[in-house]
């Protein structure tokens, strides 16, 4: 299997998904790609696209509420933000992604 | 392969984002009309040999409906094998579960191979296929 035909097999169907929920693949094409390809190299060695940038427990419920795109499970967090935690996904109307700091749910008193 | 067209199906035969299997001179095909563009790929899946128009066609990825492996219906390149095994949070009885263990673990020695793709074009209301 092709790494970049995986990536752009992932890339539509998250473009799918994430429009409804009010966000878009960040601006920063650079950083989309690298965390795309993480999620690729996850893919083949566990069978989901987990977040690059949250660790796998072994937990199935905790798992799965990982697994791109997770912005459903973390909505709040996520909104405060305006980007998803490892900033694959922004706000619609971010064109700034580098100014969107990555801040624990718990500083934002939402945990 | 020819370049020896052969009629397949109607175009009004499959609907955008449907697929249909033919058996054209012997081979299994499915046709895939991915919004008013027809491909034509083997029938049987790169896994396990499922057929591959019981599946569900996203734009151009064709997703098994046995174990969700995805093929690039344009080139036939596998995108992704098969999901992995859950057996429910509540463990299944020991002898099922022993079974789907066993099953398990075979088929994680199976690749997913690309499937074979062929030529198709639309002419007077038909998609041919080159064979």
């Amino acid at each position: 299997m092709n790494t970049e035909s995986r990536k752009r097999a992932l890339r539509m169907f998250f473009d799918k998904l994430v429009g409804p929920m009010g966000f878009k693949f960040t601006p920063d094409a650079e950083l989309a790609d690298f965390l795309l390809e993480q999620e690729v190299t996850l893919e083949t060695r566990h069978g989901v696209p987990f977040c690059p940038c949250q660790p796998i427990r072994h937990d199935r419920s905790r798992d799965m509420k990982i697994v791109c795109p997770c912005i459903p499970f973390h909505r709040r967090h996520f909104d405060a933000m305006k980007r998803c935690w490892c900033g694959l996904f922004v706000h619609q109307d971010v064109t700034d992604p580098d100014s969107l700091p990555q801040v624990p749910a718990k500083e934002l008193g939402l945990e | 392969m020819s370049d020896t067209f052969v009629k397949a199906v109607k175009t009004d035969e499959v609907a955008a984002g449907g697929m249909k299997s033919v058996e054209l001179n012997g081979r299994e095909l499915v046709i895939c009309n991915c919004g008013g563009s027809f491909y034509a790929i083997d029938r049987r899946c790169g896994h396990m040999n499922a057929p591959l128009e019981r599946g569900t066609l996203e734009g151009t990825i064709l997703t098994c409906a046995m174990h969700c492996a995805q093929f690039d219906v344009t080139t036939g390149e596998a995108l992704a094998g098969p999901v992995p095994l859950f057996l429910g949070n509540e463990p299944p009885p020991p002898r099922i579960d022993a079974f789907l263990r066993n099953a398990d673990m075979l088929m994680k020695q199976i690749r997913t191979e690309s499937i074979h793709t062929y030529k198709a074009k639309v002419e007077s209301g038909w998609v041919l296929v080159a064979l």
